[in-house]
């Protein structure tokens, strides 16, 4: 058992692989295998075909998804079977489906349902334009709102990572002007994040409708370790939270900096990110006072 | 203003070359003026923000971020001997970095 409570928290979207586990963990090779066969039986062939070190996924939205997905449940299972519980965990924006999974919430295949579902609503429902998001780092939230009124650009603010790190979402031209803007202004880094559908903007709310069709519907159980909601920092602890969570996740904003604070004033000092990066991990540095992130396979025993 | 002594200078280059060594899992035997910063060592701007913030809190600076990073699309910050530089010029000129460039 652990000796000090912890929190696991699962990424979104991954950029690259940099940190993947399998040289240093001889078991999360085999637990990641199975997941990847399941996927591909149960939602998308194509996944047996990844590869970590020529990966054509990380550019197809739905299969970084699930992707993402899979390496956040092996992670989090090759803790568990070391006798690594979670007190708590966190999904951070679409890193929600491994948390509800982790958590005992959903069964994996319904984690992949919820995922294409999601995905296809949004594809489906949203205006005929083409949308992006941003990361913008060094610029205050005054900053990014100053930008978006001074250049007349409607955009969404959809999460605060930290004091000087931020979501933004809206048509990709406005990204586009964005975050010339952006840098000409002192941003220390402003990237597109390479996605076309602008997460947890209220442009999703006709997908969110659909998507609740699926999740209504769907077998999902009281989860057996509670989960931080990213969009209010309140504990899902029932079924029926739980899919609320899924449906309101897809088109509201979320504040990451706030789930961690949550987390933390709950007791929890220690946070392990569960997927092959460590963004979570270096954004952790700058929310002070707010707990200690852990590699995941350091907490191993 | 503050006055850059050999004593600032060496404090700055050991803090950074610590900071990398550190963030990179690198020795600090294979980090010099010349290494670059994400080629070399797959550095980021989360750690270029957090250096920033340690010499913040331990020279007392009053400068704000948007104007180092004003300041660095002018004058790009590549190598480690490039960081160095910047964040002296950081340290004497605080806020009033910019008007260097006037």
């Amino acid at each position: 058992m652990n000796e000090k409570p912890i929190a696991f928290v699962f990424p979104a979207f991954i950029s690259d692989y940099k940190d993947d586990p399998s040289d240093i963990v001889p078991a999360y090779e085999k637990i990641f295998e199975a997941y990847l066969e399941k996927a591909a039986a149960f939602a998308d062939p194509e996944l047996l075909s990844f590869h970590k070190e020529s990966n054509p996924m990380l550019d197809d939205e739905l299969r970084n998804q699930y992707i993402t997905y899979i390496y956040g449940c092996s992670c989090a299972e090759v803790l568990r079977n070391s006798g690594v519980e979670p007190a708590i965990t966190a999904g951070y924006s679409m890193g929600l489906y491994a948390a509800l999974f982790s958590s005992g919430s959903v069964s994996f295949e319904t984690g992949l349902l919820f995922i294409r579902k999601a995905y296809e609503a949004n594809r489906k429902h949203l205006p005929g334009k083409q949308y992006g998001m941003a990361g913008v780092i060094g610029l205050s939230e005054k900053d990014i709102s100053d930008i978006a009124s001074r250049f007349n650009l409607n955009l969404a603010l959809v999460n605060r990572n930290s004091d000087y790190s931020f979501i933004v979402a809206g048509s990709s031209f406005h990204i586009k002007v964005f975050l010339l803007k952006a840098r000409e202004e002192g941003a220390l880094h402003a990237r597109s994040l390479g996605v076309t559908i602008p997460y947890h903007t209220n442009l999703l709310s006709e997908a969110a409708k659909e998507l609740s069709e699926t999740v209504y519907t769907a077998d999902v159980h009281t989860p057996g370790i509670p989960i931080i909601s990213v969009l209010n920092q309140e504990l899902i602890n029932d079924a029926a939270r739980a899919k609320d969570e899924v449906v309101k996740n897809i088109f509201n904003p979320f504040n990451w900096l706030a789930t961690q604070r949550r987390i933390f004033d709950t007791g929890i000092g220690i946070f392990t990110e569960c997927g092959p990066s460590s963004a979570l991990r270096k954004n952790s540095k700058f929310i002070p006072g707010a707990g200690k992130f852990v590699p995941w396979n350091a907490l191993l025993k | 203003m503050a006055k850059i002594t050999e004593n600032t200078r060496n404090e700055v280059r050991e803090a950074v070359i610590a900071f990398f060594a550190e963030e990179c899992e690198t020795d600090t035997s294979q980090i010099h003026d010349h290494t670059n910063i994400i080629r070399d060592l797959d550095g980021d701007s989360l750690m270029f923000l957090e250096l920033i913030e340690i010499f913040k809190k331990k020279y007392n600076l009053d400068i704000e971020l948007k104007t180092i990073g004003k300041y660095a699309v002018k004058h790009p910050v590549q190598t480690i001997g490039q960081l160095i530089e910047m964040q002296l010029l950081v340290i004497e000129h605080e806020n009033r970095l910019l008007e260097l460039d006037k």
